[in-house]
């Protein structure tokens, strides 16, 4: 059964306000309140490192022991954008390099957007357990937000830059993988207003539904989920979502959509450490993660895990 | 959720109104005929940020907080769901 046996993180100090996006994006001053008040999205992370070195923060964060370190066969690079950085760079390839993981295989996932972070534990613990043996898998997440698509969201959110990795084992202790749900709708594939417009009637729903049918698959209710670890897409999409399957709403932990923003893939594992250190997970509770992507099609993703 | 039973027909009225008025400015372009039966998302194309956008207007136009907590998704039906919604609604002024 594929664990999370660990996470490293880095969020950046700097951050980048709402209303200084104002003019690039074209946004009325009440579009920028409606962000603040609704959305609670009021500024984004931001760093001076380049995406080399935000991977590696994350990557010397998980702090692994020589011995883990060895035992690393798979690092598996979750991406929302397909393409990061002009050919032949690769940055994944250098922060592997740089903490001493360059044996590792290391390629990225992606086609689920901002899902694509689920895709890859799921991928990875697949692997692992197919080579039967003592191996472990890396899934590292975190992007710049350079370009005008990769920084802003338009009517929905703001990327921030930050990274995450995970470390991720065939069986163990911590935290054990019970099910996993991804809903693929290529139906919202193309660049139309209708096919935006649609996507946005049913996001709630789909999202919602993606939570309870992991749920039911892990045997569980929503009763017995301590907490929902969400993308930080905006607060208002949470809060639309909760009220359709009964969710409170304050056990979604959406505090980091407000300064920190929505960190491509890696806004699983950041909430996750920021559950643990507040002392919202305790051992043996359950809880999700789930995420929605949106590109070439959309994606609809949860997870269920117990502590 | 806003117990109809409850809301002044003059207020729910008033807002209708002031929520016809708003939509050129909101949607920024003419609305022509725009009635409590007309429909935001179908007839009208809005958004669902468009949609909180007209509920910031509608707060800065009536003066008044409206407590968006139970606002959902079916309030932006119609003029007339919005405005049974935000009559019923207001918060009590300080």
């Amino acid at each position: 059964m594929t664990t999370l046996a660990g996470i490293g993180t880095f969020v950046p100090e700097a951050r980048v306000s709402i209303e200084s996006y104002a003019e690039e994006f074209d946004l009325t001053p009440m579009q920028v309140r409606v962000f603040r008040r609704y959305h609670k999205l009021g500024s984004a992370a931001r760093s001076d490192e380049s995406l080399t070195g935000l991977l590696r923060l994350a990557l010397e964060d998980l702090a692994l022991s020589e011995e883990q370190r060895v035992r690393v066969r798979y690092v598996l690079y979750a991406r929302t954008f397909p393409v990061v950085v002009p050919y032949p760079r690769n940055p994944l390839h250098d922060a592997l390099a740089a903490v001493g993981l360059g044996h590792a295989q290391a390629f990225a996932v992606g086609q689920q957007a901002c899902a694509s972070g689920l895709l890859a534990i799921d991928l990875a613990g697949r692997l692992l357990a197919a080579d039967g043996d003592d191996g472990l898998a890396i899934v590292l997440a975190g992007e710049k937000a350079f370009t005008g698509e990769a920084r802003f969201v338009p009517e929905t959110s703001m990327f921030g830059e930050g990274a995450a990795a995970c470390l991720v084992a065939a069986s163990g202790e911590r935290d054990r993988l019970l099910a996993y749900v991804a809903r693929l709708r290529g139906e919202f594939d193309g660049d139309l207003d209708e096919v935006a417009q649609e996507f946005q009637r049913i996001y709630h729903d789909a999202l919602g539904e993606a939570v309870t049918a992991a749920v039911a698959r892990a045997g569980l209710g929503l009763d017995d989920i301590a907490v929902i670890l969400p993308h930080n897409v905006n607060q208002v999409a949470w809060q639309r979502t909760c009220k359709r399957i009964g969710f409170p709403l304050d056990r979604v932990l959406l505090e980091h959509v407000a300064a920190i923003g929505h960190v491509f893939c890696a806004d699983a594992f950041i909430n996750h450490r920021t559950a643990v250190e507040r002392g919202l997970l305790r051992p043996g509770d359950r809880y999700v993660i789930a995420a929605a992507g949106a590109g070439r099609g959309a994606t609809f993703s949860a997870m269920v895990f117990e502590h | 959720m806003s117990d109809t039973a409850t809301i002044d027909p003059a207020l729910r009225e008033h807002v209708v109104e002031t929520i016809c008025a708003l939509l050129p400015r909101v949607l920024k372009r003419e609305v022509p005929d725009a009635s409590e039966g007309t429909t935001l998302m179908d007839d009208l194309g809005m958004s669902s940020t468009t949609g909180l956008e007209l509920v910031l207007e509608l707060e800065d136009r009536l003066e008044r907080e409206i407590s968006v907590e139970d606002l959902g998704r079916d309030d932006f039906e119609t003029v007339g769901t919005l405005a049974s919604y935000v009559a019923g609604n207001l918060l009590d002024e300080e």
